[in-house]
């Protein structure tokens, strides 16, 4: 084919996009990204759960650094008759050998569980909010872009997951996976992270998959999918590189709002029994510090503060998040 | 009425002058259809109807030619666009490119061809995937089809974007901040790379304002000069196809009603469908020969394509219908080298005929009965070209007229 210019085009002038200035295009989503850093509630919500992360990354660092031992107590030293521990709070004051405290009963030091129970937290709702997510992704590209009669089979699991009452299951799976896998002391561990992230994400990747089904139903249609294919780009390229950048706005909105919720699902899952055992998690010692409420609150308020501000920046992060990625808000 | 028969048809059966006009066909139609389901609500979805969105059509599109496609929304211009690049599959019919058979092709198949048959779509606003860049956009069929090396496809991208008329150093935008007029450039760039042998350009300029209309299908005609493109070219109406077919099929409710070449459209309209779009295209030259068309207008609405009239489709909105119109279709016959129209009454505005012209072909009566004895012709009514003989206007109704009224005796109890 040999190439000139066919013509000069008289709508070339009158047609120029405003911003002539500026070559370099800027994608939907690097306005997104531009908009939510020049918001200043978002970007102090990220500097805390950035601080989160650290805290859980390091975690064995930051308990030598303050000198302190993850379950290290010999409940005969560091506990009184009365099983309160024999410094720091509630009987004595402050102490830099144990920052937050001992744990009545086992003399454990509660910084070092405290910043061990970050990770758990942190590990836990990233991995079910990844899991979920990957899940409702491709379902939910499977079943909008199929359609025919694996949707619907698509369609109904997904109608049936969602009306299984959660916690009912919750506490129902988890001890039977507990039980029938978790032998001994070791496996018990596995088994027991694993019953969680598989309750936890088990059960929350229906939502995203039917709003995804649902986008994809209508970008089906659209005349780029169309032009995909006459082009002839496989199927695989039509989800993944055609569809799939167009429905980033719902996954950061399943994203975001499944972060907190699973950290939030966490405490309270292990509040009823359902969690970790023999790692350190803020729901466990959360579990543990209510009966020492009256007595010890300070033993209870370390967990409950660390949930608290972790899921309060997550959501208002995930608030700013939602709205610069909204397409009503985008320029 | 002389000017109704062409000059030099003989009585029964002319030979065609300009047979060498087209030239060898690149896509031939022949008899295609596309039947959508219609499925009932629940759990057991049962078929209860079919959407006849394309029901038996035939033409072909020269090389290096172009067709015009025209109807009014929902006639299946567009099922017909998508059948010929195979984004359906037809429910039955042939389509042929450069003599073989894609009617049939599985997607793997269809891979290769997918160079030679593109397609440019109607909203500049949906066909460019917004979240990609114009440089992904125009880059992805030779990325898919690998035409050029990967570390050339960028500057082969900017070629195609200054073919276009669009600046070339604007590859790394995206669709949004481009006008209408220039996402169809961009549309248009991205099915001219792969140098197709033919563009099926769905109604490219109906979603423009007119000013910008203009500019785009002088891009389009250039081009298709240039690089030799046939064109299926779908639009609404008639106005925009007249400055780039030579040859304009008509279509209603799924059906081909008139086939012909421009002039024979626009000047001696055949079909009451036809008349009835031209009278709503303004038109200059016929103003200035002082002709002034009267305007027709049509009653009613387009009939639903699950549950079209029996008969002739356009019967419901066409005030030449008669008993006969309900009761037979009308075949679509070639009465002029390059004329095919289906009407039983068809004849030019104002002097149509009074009594049906199809009898013969048909070998019924003028109420649609069959008359004993009379069979249908043996006519090919779904050749997709025009065919080299043909019977005018003018023997169709001297025979049919011999069918007419006096044969009551002979219908069979
Ligand atoms: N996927 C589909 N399923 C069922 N029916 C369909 C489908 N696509 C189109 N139809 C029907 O087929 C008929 C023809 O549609 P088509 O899109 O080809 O019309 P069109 O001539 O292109 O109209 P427009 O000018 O509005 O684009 C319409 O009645 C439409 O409702
Ligand atoms: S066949 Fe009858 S109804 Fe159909 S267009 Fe001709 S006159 Fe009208
Ligand atoms: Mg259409």
């Amino acid at each position: 084919m040999g190439i000139g210019p066919t013509e000069t085009v008289a709508d070339h002038a009158a047609d120029t996009p405003a911003t002539a200035q500026e070559i370099a295009g800027r994608s939907p989503t690097k306005i997104a990204l531009d908009r939510l850093r020049s918001d200043k509630i978002a970007m102090i919500c990220l500097g805390i759960v950035v601080l989160f992360v650290l805290i859980a990354i390091f975690a064995p660092l930051l308990t030598r650094l303050f000198g302190v031992e993850l379950r290290g107590g010999v409940p005969i030293e560091d506990t009184k008759a009365d099983s309160f521990p024999i410094i720091g709070p509630p009987d004595y004051g402050f102490t830099w050998e144990a920052p937050f405290g001992l744990a009545p009963t086992t003399g454990d030091d509660n910084l070092a569980e405290w910043f061990y129970g970050a990770r758990t937290s942190l590990f836990v709702a990233t991995v079910a909010t990844l899991v979920s997510t990957v899940i409702g992704i491709i379902v939910g590209l499977l079943a909008g872009f199929s359609r025919g009669w694996l949707d619907r089979v698509i369609t109904f699991f997904i109608d049936v997951f969602l009306s299984l009452p959660f916690i009912l299951v919750a506490l129902a799976l988890s001890p039977i996976i507990v039980s029938r896998f978790g032998a001994d002391a070791a496996s018990l561990e596995r088994w027991s992270m694993f019953s969680l992230l598989f309750v936890l994400s088990a059960l929350t990747w229906m939502t995203l998959a039917r709003l995804i089904r649902g986008e994809v139903l209508s970008l089906r249609e659209r005349e780029f999918v169309q032009a995909a294919r006459v082009i002839g780009v496989p199927t695989r390229s039509i989800l993944f590189r055609e569809l799939l950048p167009n429905i980033i706005a719902p996954i950061v909105v399943s994203i975001s709002l499944g972060l907190p919720t699973f950290v939030t699902a966490e405490a309270g899952l292990a509040y009823l029994g359902i969690g970790v055992a023999g790692i350190p998690s803020w729901g466990q010692t959360v579990n543990r510090a209510v009966d020492y409420f009256s007595t010890y609150p300070v033993y209870l308020y370390a967990p409950v503060i660390g949930i608290t501000v972790l899921v309060i920046a997550l959501n208002l992060l995930g608030d700013a998040v939602r709205d610069a990625f909204d397409p009503k808000t985008r320029r | 009425m002389s000017s109704m028969t062409h000059s030099g048809a003989q009585p029964q059966v002319a030979t065609a002058p300009n047979t060498d006009r087209g030239g060898e066909p690149v896509l031939e139609v022949t008899n295609l259809r596309k039947y959508f389901p219609v499925k009932s609500s629940g759990v057991v979805r049962r078929t209860i109807g079919q959407v006849q969105a394309v029901d038996g059509i035939s033409f072909q599109v020269p090389k290096g030619g172009s067709l015009g496609l025209v109807g009014e929304s929902g006639c299946g211009k567009s099922t017909t666009g998508r059948l010929i690049t195979r984004l359906w599959d037809p429910t039955s019919g042939s389509m042929k490119f450069e003599g073989r058979e894609i009617g049939n092709l599985s997607n793997r198949q269809m891979l290769p061809l997918r160079k030679e048959i593109q397609m440019i779509f109607q909203d500049p606003y949906s066909s460019l995937n917004p979240r990609h860049t114009v440089g992904s956009i125009v880059g992805t069929p030779l990325r898919v089809h690998q035409v050029v090396p990967d570390r050339q496809r960028l500057d082969r991208v900017k070629e195609l974007l200054e073919v276009v008329g669009l600046n070339p150093e604007h590859y790394n935008r995206y669709p949004n901040e481009f006008s209408g007029g220039q996402r169809q450039r961009i549309g248009i760039a991205r099915a001219l790379a792969l140098q197709p042998k033919l563009l099926v350009a769905d109604e490219p300029v109906s979603a423009l304002d007119v000013s910008i209309q203009a500019q785009v299908v002088n891009l389009l005609q250039d081009l298709q000069r240039e690089f030799d493109i046939a064109f299926l070219f779908i639009a609404h109406d008639l106005a925009v196809v007249r400055h780039f077919c030579p040859d304009v099929a008509v279509m209603y409710l799924g059906k081909i009603v008139e086939i012909t070449d421009r002039e024979t459209l626009y000047l001696r309209p055949h079909h009451p469908y036809t008349q009835a779009l031209l009278s709503a295209v303004p038109d200059v030259k016929q103003a200035a020969i002082g002709g002034r068309r009267e305007r027709i207008r049509l009653e009613g609405d387009v009939p639903s394509p699950v549950n079209p009239p029996s008969g002739c489709r356009f019967r419901t909105r066409c005030w030449m219908a008669q008993d006969i119109c309900a009761k037979q279709e009308p075949p679509l016959l070639q009465i002029g080298p390059r004329h095919k129209v289906a009407c039983h009454f068809a004849g030019e505005h104002g002097a149509m005929p009074t009594s049906p012209i199809t009898l013969d072909a048909l070998g019924v009566d003028q109420n649609g009965d069959h008359v004993s004895g009379e069979t249908k012709s043996a006519e090919d009514l779904n050749a997709p070209g025009f065919a080299d003989t043909w019977t005018d206007l003018e023997s169709h109704k001297k025979s049919s007229e011999r069918l007419v009224g006096d044969h009551i005796a002979d219908r069979p109890q």
